[in-house]
């Protein structure tokens, strides 16, 4: 009952569970404007997917939640169209690197053991960064003073650098050159990593470019189609590890869970939004350094050689 | 249901036809050693072919045969035994060892083996050591012990560790598996067997080998073989990810994208 084979992980899954994993992921990506990958990719290879299928495959389910998230954002206006243009020209090209750079280390035999650093080293400082900021926020409002996470009027290098493009959606008029450099490494990250690249893309965005909270989400999302479109192209093509049965049931429980995800979203202040999601970020941190750390169940591990 | 009933069916077949299956059976003629009593071995498989299809959650397959005693002069005497050998296409595996490196767990150089059958089950009467001495057994390569995998591991500890890990592991997947009384006779000269195939069987050209040991002797030998593959939707799927990837991809994508927006559609409230 509800057994449902996957062709390509040819393993037999439960429909109910992938549809309900695709909702829970669905849900956080609505609330926060991340892709969630971070906690699909890993989730899937909890449940017995092989990590290539869990990575592509991930990418393509956070195409669907991206696509129906960005819709919800875009009603609201937070799509900075033209924030967006540069992020994605830089992102295609750092992904295609990224998947070029994976498949090189994986002929060393140690791409697992990379991603899993990189990961922790990423996640860990974001996250870290993330709670440190959004709790000092929530203690100066309870203070009684006014908060914002942007200190508009205030200069830094950004603004000495050529190439000066108008974002009026963000109110900025800075280089092209910050977005198109944090496109393509959050780009490479994300096809490096298996996910959208969200969780560094909106503090760089917030923190770095200064775009307003409001416009961040929406604007993040709606390069992570992009993105993640890319990147579910070369693995399919170069890797063959895209299942899209497993797909099809994660992209239905993301876009429903996605809806939700977006009003919840709403009711929170956007310095609570980032204490939950540094806690989430810290919490995947802390898992996969524990994978690294703690002495493994089984040392010995198998592997189909590939094109065998 | 289905299956309870042409298990049943099968029996049936069996049980009234047992002198007729002979002329069905696939095997080329048995190897009979020069000198021994001429007693064959027949069997064959209820399904020869077997579709993976959305459903698919494992299956079970019967072995069933019979001992031709018409040639023997003394069938009386003697014990017979039969073992059944199940085996999937050869594949080529890797097996790391994870040692500690600056307090992280690290993946140390892997070993290749060349030829590890995807799925390898041995199904006898008895404990197939008591069946036969382990060099008859080796020669026929009857048993997990006695497969080289494509790779020398005599002598060194550390080759013999790694190649027991790798067997664990397999049977941890239940694509090794042995049953040493797995093979039942009905009588004196019928007997079945049934193979269990997991969910996560390989795809392939499966080879089902029969022998029939008489004290401890090989008196024959039957080979038959069925075919595992995808089928319906999965078929074409499967075929389309290897053959036409990157339309595949977009197919994927575009697939994503429309979700997209039937699912903002669906649920916007404006």
């Amino acid at each position: 009952m509800f057994q449902i084979y996957l062709p390509i992980a040819e393993i037999s899954v439960n429909l109910l569970v992938m549809l309900g994993l695709g909702a829970a992921v669905g849900f956080l990506s609505g609330m926060f404007g991340v892709g969630g990958g971070f906690l699909l990719t890993p989730l899937l290879m909890l449940s017995g997917i092989p990590p290539a299928i869990a990575v592509a495959t991930g990418a393509n389910q956070i195409v669907g939640t991206s696509v129906s998230g960005t819709l919800a954002q875009w009603r609201r206006g937070n799509v900075d169209l033209h924030m967006g243009a540069v992020l994605i020209a830089g992102g295609v090209a750092g992904a295609l690197f990224g998947v070029l750079l994976l498949r090189y280390l994986r002929g060393l035999g140690q791409s697992g053991l990379i991603i899993s650093m990189t990961y922790v080293f990423f996640l860990g400082s974001i996250g870290a960064l993330m709670l440190w900021e959004s709790v000092n926020a929530m203690r100066r409002q309870r203070a009684g003073k006014t908060v914002s996470a942007r200190k508009s009027g205030q200069h830094n290098w950004i603004h000495g650098l050529p190439f000066k493009m108008r974002f009026p959606r963000s109110r900025l008029y800075i280089s092209a050159i910050p977005p198109l450099v944090i496109g393509g490494m959050v780009g490479l990250l994300a096809a490096f990593l298996g996910v959208g690249g969200g969780f560094i893309m909106v503090p760089a965005m917030i923190y770095i470019l200064r775009m307003p909270t409001n416009v961040v989400i929406g604007t993040s999302i709606f390069q992570i189609i992009f993105i993640t479109a890319v990147v579910t192209l070369l693995h399919a093509t170069l890797n063959h590890t895209l299942d899209i049965v497993l797909a099809f049931l994660l992209i239905i429980g993301g876009v429903i869970g996605g809806q939700f995800g977006v009003r919840a979203g709403q009711k929170l202040r956007g310095e609570q939004l980032r204490a939950m999601l540094a806690l989430m970020v810290l919490g995947v941190a802390l898992r996969i350094l524990y994978d690294l750390v703690a002495r493994p169940a089984d040392l010995y591990s198998i592997i189909p050689v590939a094109g065998g | 249901m289905r299956a309870a009933v042409l298990h049943l069916a099968l029996l049936l077949s069996l049980l009234l036809g047992a002198a007729a299956q002979a002329q069905d059976a696939v095997p080329p003629p048995p190897v009979v050693k020069p000198g021994t009593s001429q007693e064959k071995v027949q069997a064959d498989i209820s399904t020869r072919e077997i579709a993976i299809q959305s459903n698919f959650t494992g299956v079970e397959i019967l072995i069933f045969g019979s001992i031709d005693f018409s040639d023997t002069r003394t069938p009386a005497f003697g014990s017979y035994d039969v073992v059944t050998v199940v085996r999937g296409p050869n594949k080529p595996i890797v097996v790391r060892k994870k040692t500690r490196m600056a307090g992280l767990w690290v993946n140390g150089p892997g070993k290749t083996y060349t030829q590890v059958p995807s799925f390898y089950t041995v199904l006898s009467s008895r404990p197939i050591r008591a069946i036969a001495s382990d060099d008859v057994l080796r020669s026929l390569g009857i048993g997990l012990s006695e497969l080289n995998f494509g790779r020398d591991t005599t002598g060194s500890s550390q080759e013999q560790s790694f190649r027991t890990a790798m067997i664990r592991l397999m049977e941890d997947k239940r694509l090794f598996t042995a049953n040493d009384s797995g093979v039942v006779f009905i009588g004196r000269s019928l007997f079945r067997a049934t193979v269990v195939l997991p969910v996560n069987v390989p795809t392939g050209r499966y080879v089902v080998d029969v022998y029939l040991f008489r004290d401890g002797e090989l008196a024959s030998k039957t080979q038959g073989s069925l075919e595992i593959s995808k089928a319906g939707i999965e078929a074409v799927i499967y075929e389309m990810a290897f053959h036409k990837p990157f339309l595949y991809g977009l197919l994927g994508v575009a697939i994503a994208v429309f979700a997209g927006l039937i699912g903002w559609f669906a649920f916007r409230r404006d």
